[in-house]
């Protein structure tokens, strides 16, 4: 039994945020823990309130009502601890900067050598599985190559906490599939194992074969639905874990929750 | 965030294909004929008062140069052109970069450039004679001062229409403040700061010209003006056409020069 | 109020005491300096005051104004001919292309002398350089606006079976007039500006020879209160185009889905 009694990176407490002051709140009484070291998925359909949850847990956005607390502290803004992939990455990966550039764009608040930066950042792309682009600029990338950068560029500055916004929604359902084996690969890594991933997704069968738990947030106003631990084995496969009956019961129930939510 | 499409705006010498693989004959006979015909009238109606034959501008136009004249002035020409445009350069971009990044200078200046924006540069010719006497002070100043609004304006544009999105990448990678507008703000405004500095660069050589011709005690401008006075028509006549092609020269230039600098824009667009 | 009106009007008021605060310290500094070239802000009310409404003043605006109008509409309409030949055929773009962008390339200014010497009047050479100035703009964004005609436009020009003169006029002219307009605009401030300079050769009644003559006279004031005045007047003709513009364009705005301002 471990020493420490609390092992949760990221505590969200009675989080809401209204945009007006007339009309439904975009997210309402928000509360739930993210473990360390896990992979949580946030699943709901569009304009639930995911990508406004994951602004305010990242500090791009402030709540109206309610905190974020990261390790213990109030998250007022963006941290050094936290990573970012966002969905659109030919608008979130810079042009006029190569590869190597762009992934070691947020290094320079570390205070490291050069030498050390662009170690950090051929090690990174060595996880994702890229190596040798990074004389090459993102826009000469095909798209899964350039969220692939993204998800280095995150990795590079060693987060404690990494969030993913529909970050393989722009891609096709093949590149969806690889990009998703990178992610898993990238969390099992020896040195990520104390990495915690927060990853948004409007895909229910994507949200199950990444996570250890799935949270189901519904619309109007944004609220948590069910917390469903997902307890399938690693590591996952696209053939076996998609097909097994374990899969297909969580996914049915999230789908249940969610269908069960619209009513 | 919508994407500005650039209109191909090159001249259409450029921009029609196949002028590089084979010459554009039609064009090029239609501007020798018409030169012909101008030749043929001036000749065949003796109106060599009023205007110049092409033959004797032609020969005005290698003379002058051969010997020095007209090179002269040309390069004078030059020097003063890029030392006015280099000055709006960073007036401009300095400018516009601080008024687009913060909403409170923006605020504070507004009222100011727009009570100036509507009062043309070589306008102030005879004002600007008064405060800098006749000479190349003078000139540079009104380079100077035509050439910074198209700069100014199209920088803030740039600064103001910068994705958001890069913003958000920019704060989560802790880069905040100063460093986010150098390295953020700017290279992503660069494309049209480029289109800015393209513009000005034009507008810079015309008011360069123009002051010359009422200020200047040199120059090309000042060229015209001495040698129409004089009713020496071909070399003005000549001097107007080396105009035309140094102006061509100058968006060549200019435009290679923004596809080296802003290497991205054509490559990116079209990868999407 | 709403917090962003609050903001709103508190930056137009900064924009605004910024812009007196400048005046201000022009007219400290002028008095304290007296220096010639740069009088307070109160003495060039003053002149402005008694000028601007002087017949002398009118009467030369009116002639430049004239003039401009005479150079604009011979200048735009020939544009707008060319132009739309230009833009419908290829063929004829290519043929007439390289002397229009030579030509376009020419300092205008040369354009003064040139046309002094051809034309005796001094009012025909203005008339003339106005119009030279104003044709390329113009031509440059009929062509453009012509050429960005949408294929399915021109499908149905030429299933109508409308002669090239009139699927110009009526088809190509009115779907390129958004762009057309455009260039009319840069056209108009540089028809302005041309007003000026061409006026600067002194002779006659117009405002460009008003400011000009000013040098002469050692009358700095009068001279500021001509630049000045010069500014309002490009601004006033800016929003008179606009309003037209709008006016003509009104369909365009329904159709592209914008609010009619």
């Amino acid at each position: 039994m471990s020493l420490s009694a609390d092992t949760s990176v990221v505590r969200v407490a009675g989080l809401g945020k209204r945009y007006s002051s007339d009309g439904p709140p975009a997210l309402f009484d928000v509360t739930f823990d993210v473990t360390e070291g896990e992979l949580l998925a946030i699943v709901g359909p569009s304009g639930c309130g995911k990508t406004t949850l994951l602004r305010i847990m990242c500090g791009l956005l402030s709540p109206s009502e309610g905190a974020v607390l990261l390790d213990g502290g109030p998250v007022t803004r963006p941290s050094a601890k936290v990573a970012v992939v966002f969905q659109d990455y030919s608008r979130s990966l810079f042009p006029w900067l190569n590869v190597l550039r762009n992934v070691t764009f947020a290094l320079a608040r570390d205070r490291l050598s050069k030498a050390e930066r662009i170690a950090r950042a051929e090690t990174a792309l060595n996880e994702v599985g890229l190596d040798d682009v990074g004389r090459k600029y993102p826009w000469q990338l095909s798209g899964g190559m350039q969220q692939r950068v993204a998800i280095a560029r995150a990795l590079a500055s060693r987060p404690e906490v990494v969030f993913l916004d529909e970050p393989f929604a722009s891609v096709d359902a093949l590149t969806r599939a690889d990009l998703q084996d990178v992610l898993l690969a990238v969390h099992a890594a020896a040195e990520n194992r104390r990495v915690t991933i927060v990853h948004v997704t409007h895909d229910v069968d994507e949200a199950v074969y990444l996570a250890d738990r799935v949270l189901v947030l519904t619309p109007s106003p944004g609220t948590i639905a069910a917390s469903i631990e997902v307890e399938l084995p690693r590591p996952r496969t696209q053939t076996a874990t998609r097909s097994s009956p374990r899969f297909l019961e969580v996914r049915n129930e999230v789908h249940d929750v969610i269908a069960q939510a619209r009513r | 965030m919508a994407e500005r499409v650039a209109r191909d705006s090159r001249p259409s010498v450029l921009r029609e294909p196949g002028l590089l693989r084979r010459a554009n004959v039609a064009g090029l006979l239609f501007a020798l004929a018409l030169l012909l015909l101008a030749e043929a009238c001036v000749r065949l109606f003796n109106l060599f008062d009023s205007v110049a034959a092409p033959s004797d501008t032609a020969g005005a136009l290698i003379e002058e140069i051969s010997d020095g004249t007209l090179s002269g002035e040309i390069a004078t020409t030059i020097v003063t052109y890029v030392q006015g445009l280099a000055l709006a350069v960073a007036i401009g971009v300095l400018l516009g970069v601080a008024i687009g990044s913060s909403r409170t200078i923006d605020d504070a200046t507004s009222v100011v450039v727009e009570f100036l924006r509507p009062i043309p540069a070589v306008a102030l010719i005879p004002l600007a004679i008064f405060w800098f006497g006749l000479g190349t002070p003078t000139i540079r100043f009104l380079v100077a001062y035509a050439a910074v609004w198209p700069i100014l304006i199209h920088t803030i544009q740039g600064v103001r229409g910068v994705d958001r999105m890069l913003f958000d990448v920019a704060a989560t990678s802790g880069v905040t403040g100063a460093a986010r507008i150098v390295r953020v703000s700017v290279p992503a405004a660069l494309p049209s700061i480029a289109t800015g500095i393209r513009i000005s660069a034009a507008l810079a050589l015309v008011v360069c010209v123009t002051a010359e011709y009422f200020v200047g005690t040199e120059g090309i401008g000042h060229y015209m003006q001495d040698h129409g006075a004089a009713y020496r028509l071909p070399e003005l006549y000549a001097a107007a056409a080396l105009t035309g092609l140094l102006g061509l020269a100058v968006d060549v230039a200019v435009r290679s020069g923004e596809r080296r600098v802003v290497f991205w824009v054509g490559e990116e667009r079209a990868r999407r | 109020m709403s917090s962003r009106a609050f903001a709103r009007t508190g930056g137009a008021l900064l924009g605004v005491l910024v812009f007196a605060a400048a005046l201000a310290l022009w007219e400290a500094w002028a008095r304290g300096a007296d220096s010639f070239f740069f009088p307070p802000v109160s003495e060039i009310g003053r002149e402005a005051s008694d000028v601007w409404p002087s017949g002398d003043f009118l009467s030369a605006t009116g002639a430049s104004l004239k003039r401009l109008a005479a150079g604009y509409a011979i200048g735009a309409a020939t544009a707008v001919s060319v132009g739309l030949a230009m833009g419908s055929s290829p063929h004829v773009r290519r043929t007439l292309g390289p002397t229009t962008e030579f030509m376009r390339a020419l300092p205008v200014i040369a354009v003064v002398p040139i046309a002094s010497v051809i034309l005796e009047d001094a009012d025909a050479m203005r008339v003339a350089v106005i119009a030279f100035g104003v044709f390329f703009p113009v031509l440059v964004a009929t062509i453009d606006g012509v050429r960005a005609v949408p294929p399915e436009i021109r499908d149905t020009a030429a299933l109508f079976r409308l002669g090239g003169l009139a699927r110009s006029v009526r088809v190509y002219l009115p779907a390129a007039l958004p762009t057309i307009f455009a260039g009319l605009r840069t056209a108009l401030s540089m028809g302005l500006v041309l007003v000026v300079i061409s006026e600067f050769t002194g002779e006659g009644d117009g405002l460009g020879v008003y400011i000009w003559t000013q040098r002469f006279l050692f009358n700095v004031h009068g001279m500021y209160a001509g630049i000045l005045f010069l500014g309002l007047l490009g601004f006033v003709l800016n929003g008179l185009f606009s309003r037209l513009e709008r006016h003509m364009l009104a369909w365009h705005y329904g159709a592209i889905g914008e609010p009619v301002r």
